[in-house]
């Protein structure tokens, strides 16, 4: 990037999904001198980790609208961002799985809602999910819910498409560089100290996943989220099996087919200590084999290849904590997306790069602002692995 | 999950010799070799070997893993466990391992690394036909499968495996168009470079590869002259008529789990890419965890076994099976026929590398430039 600067209009703080598409959504509204800062490479944290799912299939309100309308900004991405190579997004559905009764009643309760915001997500009876999925277990299933639209993508390729597409409207992106201070004077942000020097900038944008609870306190912020680890692993390629996301809440996984034939599968484990740990455990990797030849036994048979781990940065009530600080000037935010911030950032980010740049914001996220906290307005997503 | 003293990782000459040495001290060893047959390398060198008589000199390879693997066998306190892929080293110590398609796990007290290498390679437009091989891959087929690689093979590299390998094809019955050398001299030994040159093979010191060419397997190769600069010399391209390419361009050590084990690894050219810090009894920066053979540095079989022993008898002692006396003894037995392997011209590159390797900064992980994106 040449000289690294002395000054910038905003500093963004993190090189994954989040920073990357808000630099390109501020940049096309005609910010100038944008700098993104990452203390690795980009899509090193948690966007580069993740299971890449997009699904419009949640619980509460926000979550519904904010990963509906990035759906619909992902399903012609490639074209608006003018990158050829394509994100690989794959929409065959979502199948969420139901295996106790009163978890199939609160899905007939999201479906009701998905459906009134126009997410077009059906009830499944176990015979009409096995349709889907010849290789589903009935072993225990009571029902499940789909949606034709979910899917996922390359986030990789996603995440490159905007940071090119960035690069060319003007931002500068500092790899390698940390930022390890951040100086507020008075009431207002006034420069980000680096491991490359200091920035002058009176607006930071706090977009660092795993660490944003770090960034937050550079500022004197303290940020109700935590880092939990969750791994995951990639299976050889095999000819295709599966077409949707398949997920169960009761055995904490998710599994899914990408183009090339690998599988990719995720688990949660409710014991996981808290805490920023990318190391890779070989209990993962039996409960996680174990857990998915439950469901789809044929799967049993399949090699894995490699296995990793990242961080969700988890709030309070699983959804993501968007927007500014109340008494502090130029401190702004898109932290705690709680496992799912690959589907919801392109969305999220756009409507705060609107309101940063003083348009007119396409959705109102107010509600989700870190204000939420303090009045106690908490409504908790129940549709998290 | 299996507990045991020492692991070692990787049958070679490296890792036999390293398992051999600790069990013959009375510690109980579990070796783990990917392939059928444990001896790495050595299996597919059916010459004869130099160097000094202790270390096997006139001997072939392929009887030297034999004579190693027996002695393992011979020993009470070892076992083998051949198809053995370790997959993973966990940070609380336990290694993965799949072994003929079942997920097993190790938790060793000692860990020896014994990885080998893998071949380097050439990008150049048409290095992905059908009949571009490494040199390892040619030995292997035709050594162990008695499969020919093709009936007209162009070498490219001049080392001591370009030039063994060359001489096993003549042997086989397999035509050599020509062995292209970068450099200005053939790095391998005279001995092995005579026999090819009296069998009538051109070796074009001061060549490049440029390109292969063929749509759906290898046809022909262009070759040029290049200068001191490695700047091609205008006029001097030329194809050469060939089906097969066998490039014999060098290896890099296998590091991949001592990277996972946090081993601090260094930069060094001269032992063929990243290779962990160790001290003189290759103990890595991560206490009870060495290396040894090719892992640690890319040289010959030789240095190998003695590394291996080396490396098995520090940790034998490690865990208490070594009297002080005759540890400190042997080890300094094994130093000295390694420095006497490494002080002739050949070990030249070696010795600079070691030296490096004490004074290179450490790189716990590969750090990317800064710069732009993508």
């Amino acid at each position: 990037m040449g000289e690294f600067p002395d000054t910038a209009s905003i500093v963004i703080v993190g090189g994954g999904i989040t920073g990357c598409a808000l630099a390109y959504e501020l940049a096309v509204l005609g910010v100038e001198d944008v700098l993104v800062c990452e203390r690795d490479y980009l899509t090193a944290g948690s966007t580069g980790r993740c299971g890449a799912g997009i699904r419009q299939q949640w619980g509460l309100e926000m979550n519904i609208r904010l990963s509906r309308a990035s759906c619909r900004i992902l399903e012609t991405l490639p074209e608006h961002l003018d990158y050829p190579r394509g994100i690989e997004f794959k929409q065959g559905g979502y199948l969420i799985l139901a295996y106790a009764e009163k978890q199939l009643e609160q899905f007939r309760k999201n479906v009701a809602r998905q459906n009134e915001l126009g997410v077009p997500s059906r009830v499944l009876s176990p015979r009409e999910a096995m349709d889907i999925v010849p290789h589903l277990s009935a072993e225990g299933l009571l029902g499940a819910t789909f949606c034709h639209e979910d899917g996922h993508a390359n986030p990789f390729h996603t995440t490159h498409a905007y940071a090119l597409a960035a690069r060319r409207a003007g931002v500068r992106f500092a790899l390698d560089t940390r930022v390890t201070d951040i100086e507020v004077r008075g009431d207002r942000v006034v420069g980000v100290e680096t491991s490359r020097g200091y920035v002058a900038t009176p607006l930071v944008f706090n977009a660092a996943g795993s660490h944003s609870a770090e960034i937050g306190a550079m500022a004197g912020v303290d940020l109700p989220v935590y880092t939990e680890r969750h791994q995951i692993l990639a299976t050889e390629p095999v000819g295709r099996m599966l077409d949707p996301m398949v997920v169960s809440f009761s055995h904490h996984i998710y599994c899914q087919q990408v183009p090339h034939g690998s599988f990719l599968m995720g688990r949660g484990d409710p014991d996981e200590p808290r805490g920023i740990n990318n190391e890779s455990s070989w209990l993962f990797l039996e409960r996680m084999a174990r857990s998915v030849a439950t469901i789809m036994p044929p799967l049993a048979d399949l090699r894995v290849v490699r296995q990793w781990s990242g961080g969700y940065n988890v709030s309070p009530d699983s959804q993501p904590i968007l927007g500014d600080v109340p008494g502090l000037e130029g401190y702004w935010m898109a932290v705690g997306f709680s496992g799912h911030g690959f589907m919801v950032a392109p969305m999220a980010v756009r409507v705060l790069a609107q309101t940063i740049a003083g348009s007119d914001p396409e959705m109102d996220i107010g509600a989700l602002n870190l204000g939420r906290f303090e009045r106690g307005e908490l409504l908790l997503e129940p549709n998290v692995v | 999950m299996l507990d045991c003293e020492i692991a070692v990782v990787g049958g070679g000459p490296a890792g036999l010799c390293a398992a051999a040495e600790a069990s013959e001290w009375g510690a109980g060893v579990l070796l783990l070799d990917r392939d059928r047959m444990p001896g790495g390398q050595l299996v597919k060198q059916t010459h004869r070997f130099f160097g000094s008589e202790a270390q096997r000199a006139g001997t072939r390879g392929i009887d030297i893993a034999g004579i190693l693997h027996d002695r393992l066998e011979a020993s009470p306190s070892a076992a083998v466990w051949r198809e053995a892929d370790v997959v993973a080293r966990y940070d609380d110590g336990v290694l993965g391992v799949e072994r003929r398609g079942r997920w097993e796990k190790i938790r060793p007290q000692k860990l020896i690394f014994a990885t080998g290498a893998a071949e380097k390679t050439l990008a150049v437009p048409g290095s992905d036909l059908p009949g571009v091989y490494g040199a390892g891959a040619v030995q292997t087929l035709m050594n162990v499968h008695g499969v020919r690689p093709g009936h007209r093979v162009l070498m490219v590299g001049a080392g001591n495996i370009g030039l063994i390998v060359s001489y096993q094809l003549l042997q086989a019955e397999i035509g050599v168009a020509a062995v292209v050398e970068a450099t200005r001299e053939v790095g391998g030994y005279w001995v092995h470079a005579s026999k090819i040159r009296r069998l009538g093979v051109p070796i074009l010191t001061g060549h490049t590869l440029l390109e292969v060419t063929g749509t759906d397997f290898v046809r022909g190769a262009v070759v040029a002259e290049i200068d001191e600069n490695w700047k091609i010399q205008p006029g001097t391209r030329r194809e050469i008529e060939c089906d097969a390419v066998c490039l014999a361009v060098g290896l890099g050590p296998l590091g991949d789990l001592m990277w996972q084990c946090g081993c601090e690894m260094a930069w060094i050219s001269e032992l063929g890419g990243y290779v962990p810090r160790r001290n003189e009894e290759m103990e890595t920066s991560v206490e009870g965890i060495y290396v040894a053979g090719d892992a640690a540095g890319i040289e010959e079989a030789s240095a190998a076994m003695m590394e291996g022993r080396l490396a098995g008898l520090a940790a034998a002692h490690a865990l208490g099976y070594v009297p002080p006396h005759q540890f400190t003894r042997i080890r300094s037995e094994i130093a000295s026929e390694l420095y006497h392997l490494r002080s002739g011209p050949t070990g030249d590159v070696t010795r600079r590398g070691l030296a490096a390797l004490r004074g290179a900064p450490v790189r716990r992980q590969v750090l990317v430039e800064e710069g732009e994106p993508c």
